[in-house]
């Protein structure tokens, strides 16, 4: 199967949807002549035209709302925060009303709108450009959020989302965009609230989101020389969320790390975690761990910066003291 | 009043709702049901109209309609009973005091003194219970009707409550900060100053009015619980420290029978995990005869250079594609045993089971969980220079990092292994593993 990368995954899944539903299209900072900083949205502009690829004002709420407002009336719009961090900026547009306006009104109006920005470290972008902050919008009930592990999630999770009714937020990891993975050719969605098994093991579950979810396969090769079988698990979209699937795995392996790049102070991480403490309790032979960015603003210094996500071999020394039955001293 | 302090399904009053801020009473515009009617929790029972709405209210219990004893047209105080819900169509049971006839003192107030009760209101509609806030009268003191005699909080707000009556506050029936039942009696107003006014604790209150739930102010768990039913709790160890064990180990050793004390009593290392109920498992007995049985082991202990085992597994790896290093370690054990069998690598307390073919050959080396005849327990990433942990089920073979070289040492009971086979294994073993070479030969 031919490779491509997450970047031209996403501008496929927006291309291929914008031929398909004439009232598909995108808004947002430098997504029309720039085609994004990240280069994510070349060629758009060019096959679709400026009607339908709109470069706004540097002014987030103000093409956000705008964006809610078409959504409402019968558009489709894509809009493109060039940062995740600056999610700040939206979150009156996206959760007092986005979010809210099909409960409120009924069901009568659907809103339609696909919130697509980044997360991740390690860039050296400093503390106000390397966020992943997936959880805060997790956190808001009528809002999905996708968060594509490669290419071929990026792909199928972004025609998944343009065909919801509803407002999804997508998070790519601004540091895979030039990732390339295997892609099919032939159309294919890849439905919400399934995860996927990246690899079976007996030992351990290693449920991972995004960028980690690389992190985490390797640190299952690193315990497979130590004879630890790690599975991993991506769960593709965290709202909806495969519990079902989650706690299959845990309750054959009894242990499990849960790892995501946001801060894992009252993060993704401790919210599965705490499902899994809840639901497979009497499954687990040691405690559920959290991986997540150290709480701390993420630092402009790259050694600084390296340390603050986790990393294979910290998954792996966790995985390690689990299996051994080594955590009884980790509280 | 609280006229039925039986807990269950019992009758339900249906009472006058209060419906705004400032009602008092409500007049009954329509009943929606008739006498003998099924009802279900959540019909629309019957209209009111108050001077600011008219509206439709809900039963709030499941049963037949019963004692109507408001008409349509009635003007009805606030809280007053005008109908029941009951188990059945004919309620032989007294019927409620009429609608428009203020209730009495309740029944369980024999040393409480005398007077009219009042009782926490209803200030929503889905309210079934109010938060005391505070008193805004003392004991003993002269109230007015519209004087503010209590303040409430609900999940909505916080509002204050009048007197209703005038008279003396003769008895405070909760304290600040209790949750107190709708329709239960908070307070007793006198007509004269009361010779001994009384307070107590909503502990004290009886039952409210009908059969309501009992009123759960903590809120109960979520009903989304496992599947499967969680195990009974295990029964109170012998010991007097809990044990320490994983939820799985737990509910294995419910499943399975076993007594985790008796792990603890063998001196088995806490915490205890799934794998330690293989421990439990293999028990021997502990009789006196069994106990010498288990003194009766052998320890043996070598020390060899590791160099070469290391040159071999980069050769194996690089020319034969060996690169799963427990193979090697099994299969080198396997050779060392005298009947072929079934090695087991233990490394971080996880185990994995190796069968070694007939021909001990590398190659044909294949992973099983079967029960193994040794087990090869990887202490090399550890600080340990020495073992004694006496036999266990299965004869073990340690191996640990020394200054210089590796240390092995072999446990085993004669039960499972004569010293002299001990002395060849590890003998053996040692020498395959100095020279791994001579493996191949």
């Amino acid at each position: 199967m031919r490779e491509i990368t997450l970047s031209q995954a996403v501008n496929e899944a927006i291309a291929e949807e914008m031929r398909r539903d004439p009232t598909v299209f995108l808004l947002g900072e430098d997504v029309a002549e720039a085609g994004t900083p990240f280069k994510v949205l070349s060629g758009l502009v060019e096959e679709f035209g400026t009607q339908r690829v709109i470069d706004t004002p540097i002014s987030e709420p103000g093409f956000m709302g705008l964006a809610v407002g078409a959504a409402m009336t019968g558009a489709r719009p894509i809009v493109d925060l060039m940062f995740g961090d600056f999610i700040f900026l939206v979150m009156d547009q996206l959760c007092n009303q986005a979010a809210k306006i099909h409960y409120m009104s009924g069901g009568k109006l659907n809103v339609p709108l696909v919130l697509r920005t980044n997360m991740g470290a390690t860039r050296r972008s400093a503390a106000q450009h390397s966020q992943s902050l997936q959880a805060l919008v997790a956190h808001i009930p009528g809002l999905k959020v996708a968060m594509p592990s490669s290419a071929y999630e990026a792909k199928g999770l972004m025609k998944t989302a343009i065909r919801d009714n509803n407002p999804v937020v997508i998070f790519e990891d601004k540091l895979m965009y030039q990732d390339k993975a295997p892609v099919p050719e032939e159309e294919y969605l890849i439905p919400f609230g399934v995860a996927n098994i990246k690899r079976e093991g007996t030992d351990i579950t290693l449920i991972a989101t995004s960028s980690m979810v690389q992190v985490a396969e390797k640190a299952a090769d690193l315990l497979a020389a130590e004879g630890i079988s790690a599975e991993v698990i991506d769960p593709r979209t965290i709202v909806p969320l495969d519990e079902a699937a989650l706690l299959k795995s845990v309750r054959k392996t009894s242990r499990a790390i849960v790892i995501d790049e946001g801060h894992q102070s009252y993060g993704i991480t401790a919210e599965i975690a705490s499902r899994l403490n809840e639901k497979a309790f009497y499954h687990l032979d040691a405690p559920v761990l959290r991986m997540g960015a150290m709480d701390v603003p993420v630092p402009f210094s790259p050694a600084l910066e390296d340390v603050t996500v986790p990393t294979p071999e910290g998954v792996a020394a966790n995985a390690r003291k689990l299996c051994a039955g080594d955590m009884i001293h980790a509280a | 009043m609280p006229r039925n302090a039986t807990s269950g399904a019992g009758p339900h009053d249906v009472t006058m709702p209060q419906l705004g801020m400032a009602q008092d009473a409500g007049r009954i515009v329509a009943w929606l049901k008739a006498a003998g009617d099924t009802v279900a929790k959540g019909d629309a029972l019957f209209e009111v109209e108050t001077d600011k709405a008219t509206m439709e209210v809900e039963a709030q219990a499941s049963g037949f309609l019963t004692a109507i004893t408001a008409a349509e047209g009635d003007d009805v105080p606030v809280g007053a009973v005008i109908a029941r819900i009951s188990d059945s169509a004919e309620d032989d049971s007294p019927a409620p005091a009429p609608a428009a006839v203020s209730t009495s003192a309740p029944d369980h107030a024999d040393d409480l003194p005398k007077g009219q009760p009042v009782t926490m209101p209803q200030l929503g509609m889905a309210q079934d219970s109010g938060l005391l806030v505070s008193w805004t009268k003392n004991l003993g003191d002269k109230v007015a009707a519209d004087d503010i005699l209590f303040e409430v909080e609900t999940d909505k707000s916080t509002m204050e409550v009048p007197a209703g009556m005038d008279g003396y506050l003769a008895a405070t029936l909760a304290e600040p900060g209790e949750d107190v039942p709708v329709g239960a009696t908070l307070a007793i107003i006198s007509t004269d100053k009361p010779d001994a006014p009384t307070a107590r604790s909503a502990t004290s209150i009886p039952a409210p009015s009908a059969a309501k739930a009992p009123p759960a102010p903590a809120a109960t768990t979520p009903a989304r619980a496992e599947e499967q039913p969680a195990p009974k709790p295990q029964p109170a160890p012998a010991a007097q420290d809990r044990i320490l064990a994983s939820p799985k180990a737990r509910r294995l050793a419910l499943e399975r029978g076993l007594n985790l004390n008796n792990l603890v009593a063998a001196g088995h290392p806490q915490p205890f995990h799934a794998r330690d109920l293989d421990v439990l498992a293999n028990l021997p007995a502990t009789s006196p005869a069994a106990a010498t049985a288990r003194t009766a082991t052998i320890r043996l202990t070598a020390e060899i250079a590791t160099e070469g085992l290391t040159a071999f597994a980069q050769w194996a790896a690089a020319n034969h594609g060996f690169t799963d290093r427990d193979v090697l370690l099994a299969g080198m054990a396997g050779a060392s045993l005298s009947q072929p069998g079934i090695i087991a690598i233990e490394r971080h307390g996880h185990s994995r089971g190796f069968a070694i073919p007939a021909d001990r050959a590398l190659s044909a080396i294949t992973r099983s969980d079967d029960r193994p005849d040794l087990i090869l327990r990887d202490l090399r990433d550890t600080a340990l220079r020495s073992v004694t942990t006496g036999a266990e089920g299965t004869p073990v073979l340690t191996l640990m990092s020394g200054h210089v070289g590796l240390i092995l040492t072999l446990e085993c009971s004669v039960d499972q292994m004569s010293a002299p086979a001990a002395i060849a294994l590890l003998s053996a073993f040692a020498g395959r593993m100095e020279h791994p070479l001579r493996h191949l030969l």
